[in-house]
């Protein structure tokens, strides 16, 4: 039983990690049906500028007298700088090709991933970054389980962030926009909904989930490298596609069902199948409810 | 028409260099593999930095009596076999005479036996796996040891100095890495030791909180991690630190890396590791390590031996007074001499013996803490 009660804590902290990066592949789908390859990368960008943040909040002896304040800052600094990124991103990469086909943007989105990921190798070195994260160590026992602080914080910092989305989603101006500007750009644009902007914005929302995400990473596992955005993109876009592409609440059970998965297949299984699991039940819910979870068959040739 | 004249001579512009590229002669070309791009792309520069040094090394000292320069052609394998072959078959274009490299045991294996069809000499820093050398190629060498010698020195250095009853057995399913988790499971086996655990996690993951969980529970005496990379290592170190894992925990000779202990801290305190004996008190590992520094930073794990092989070659090519692949050989069966690493002396598979100790990492540094022939250093 103890084990089970670790694993399961084990494959909750996972699961809301993918369930964020998941929330940006799903908003940005859902606005633009592109899907954002490059959305891995904002991750990886979130956890290197939080260890550049917070090495030099370190560095300055700020990390022991004033703890949270320098994580508060490094977690709002680095969402920021993501969210600009996306957007600039949006508007470099996939701005120009709206009006194209689809393969074309999905194309250039998988050259912006490259991209990024070059650059970060180039500008930020081949090693490891360690994250300073001494002061995060150690955690409750209970008996055989162990629940660390870095657990806890992850979950509730997920959940903090997913309530917020989801208020910001569906009871704010701004997130009935977005949500109008997904069902039909033509008609909110006649009722004065500026889709650009609203896109901008979504794809700003999207990075600044997965930067945060990224510093979570990071502080969890204790480094980054610049190619860690590819893994959990993947599997973040396996969660998406899971939960029903294009549906927010999908996109969070998605990475739920799929960190869980991969931790009981681990865990009770063998460690070599983690990926198998995870993928094994992204084909089976697929096979059985093309739309996944939550999905509502839509026709996207509407006008 | 107009066009078609103008981009035809950009076409023959764009080809000048090519045809005039190899005939600019007088330069000695020797090629590195490994992996410079991807999860290992630490080790990788650890080696082209290595033989970059020992090439600096040999044209202080007057370079190569008939050539210019030497110049090194670094190819990256991205530890992936396709490409170790693209890269070798590169290299053969390039016609050098001699290939450090490569890093992982499965990008070598293959790797060698194409450049063995050209009798291109290939000396491996880093591959411990038995095939590299068991397979009768004759141009084929190796600096470090092998897993056949570092699994068997591993278990008899848990048995003797740890007391070892238990031992949980983990690997990422490399060749390198599942190779070296056979033979610690047959060596324990052979010794008494009971495996309580076998398990593999992925190459490139970063979760390992089941796998660990599981590895608790069993309460092993030995958590055995055999990895093919200390990135991997430090994550996993920090993970089972955090997750309260007591068993001592012994790796491999991959783990042997500043930048394990650069990201664990202080959950890499504690840790054993087997690797390779360097005396670091020897004229000829201080006078590399200031080149080495001065240069290219913190020494890695290979780029030591990286050196000492390129230091062999380079010496063996201007011994023998050419580039012939059969003279340079037995000019390098015939060194005997005490290089940065170990002393230099190659068998006849190529093999030039292997030397594991185990190590403690102990504040931030691998302090040697057990040899098989003293047992527990004091």
């Amino acid at each position: 039983m103890d084990y089970f009660i670790q694993q399961l804590i084990n494959g909750i902290t996972l699961g809301g990690i993918y369930a964020l990066i998941a929330l940006g592949y799903t908003m940005v789908y859902g606005v633009i049906q592109l899907i954002n390859f490059a959305h891995g990368e904002f991750f990886a960008a979130g956890g290197y500028v939080g260890v550049i943040l917070l090495s030099y909040f370190a560095g300055r002896g700020l990390m022991e007298t004033h703890p949270w304040i320098c994580l508060g800052m490094s977690f709002m600094l680095t969402m920021g700088y993501c969210a600009f990124l996306a957007m600039g991103v949006e508007k470099v990469a996939y701005l120009p090709l709206r009006n194209q086909s689809r393969l074309a943007a999905l194309l250039s989105a998988l050259g912006v991933s490259i991209f990024l990921s070059n650059a970060l190798m180039l500008t930020q070195g081949v090693f490891d970054k360690p994250y300073p994260g001494e002061l995060f160590n150690g955690g409750w026992e209970f008996g055989l389980v162990t629940i660390s602080y870095l657990q806890v914080m992850i979950v509730t910092m997920t959940i903090v962030l997913l309530v917020s989305l989801n208020i910001l989603v569906f009871k704010t101006k701004m997130g009935m926009a977005m949500r109008a500007t997904a069902q039909d750009k033509t008609m909110s644009a006649l009722v004065a909904i500026g889709s650009n902007r609203i896109i901008s914005l979504t794809f700003a929302i999207g990075a600044g989930l997965a930067a945060a995400a990224g510093i979570m990473v990071g502080l969890y596992y204790g480094s980054v490298r610049y190619d860690m955005g590819f893994v959990p993109g993947i599997k973040a876009f396996s969660a998406a596609v899971l939960g029903g592409i294009g549906n927010i609440t999908g996109a969070m059970l998605g990475g739920l069902i799929i960190g869980m998965v991969e931790i009981f297949g681990a865990g009770y299984i063998s460690g070599q199948y983690k990926d198998v699991f995870a993928f094994i039940i992204l084909i089976a819910v697929l096979y059985f409810k093309p739309t996944g979870i939550m999905g509502v068959n839509v026709d996207d040739t509407r006008v | 028409m107009k066009k078609r004249v103008l981009s035809m001579m950009v076409m023959g512009l764009i080809l000048v260099p090519f045809l005039f590229g190899p005939v600019s002669a007088k330069t000695l070309r020797i090629g590195s593999m490994g992996p410079l791009t991807g999860p290992y792309a630490a080790d990788g520069n650890d080696i082209k930095n290595g033989v970059l040094a020992a090439i600096k090394v040999i044209e202080d000292e007057g370079g190569i009596p008939g050539y210019d320069t030497i110049q090194l052609f670094p190819q990256d394998t991205a530890c992936d076999p396709k490409q170790a072959v693209a890269s070798a078959n590169k290299l053969i274009n390039l016609e050098v005479v001699g290939v450090i490299g490569a890093y992982c045991s499965s990008s070598t294996i293959p790797a060698s036996a194409t450049l063995a069809e050209e009798d291109i000499i290939v000396i491996t820093p880093a591959s411990t796996h038995q095939d590299v050398t068991d397979r009768g190629l004759p141009y084929v060498f190796r600096m470090c040891g092998r897993d056949d010698a570092q699994a068997p020195a591993a278990v008899k250095f848990m048995k003797e100095a740890l007391g070892a009853k238990t031992i949980f057995i983990l690997d990422d399913k490399t060749t390198y890495s599942q190779g070296l988790a056979d033979g610690v499971a047959k060596a324990s086996e052979a010794m008494g030791i009971e495996i309580v655990g076998r398990d593999h996690v992925n190459q490139g993951d970063k979760d390992f909180s089941a796998v660990l969980t599981m590895a608790k529970t069993k309460g092993a005496d030995i958590f055995y991690m055999s990895l093919q990379n200390h990135s991997t290592g430090s994550i996993m170190a920090i993970q089972a630190r955090r997750m309260g894992l007591k068993a001592k925990i012994v790796s491999n000779d991959a783990m042997f890396h500043p930048n394990f202990m650069k990201v664990a801290k202080q959950a890499a305190e504690g840790i054993y590791v087997t690797y390779g004996y360097t005396d670091k008190t020897t004229d000829a590992y201080k006078k590399y390590e200031k080149i080495f520094t001065a240069k290219y930073g913190e020494i890695g794990a290979y780029a030591t031996y990286a050196y000492d092989g390129a230091i062999a070659l380079l010496k063996s090519i201007k011994a023998a007074g050419s580039t012939d692949p059969e003279r340079v050989k037995a000019e390098m069966m015939k060194l005997d001499y005490d290089g940065a690493s170990k002393h230099v002396k190659f068998e006849k598979n190529g093999d030039s013996g292997s030397s594991y100790i185990a190590f403690q990492v102990k504040n931030g540094d691998y302090v040697p803490y057990w040899t098989p022939a003293q047992g527990v250093l004091k």
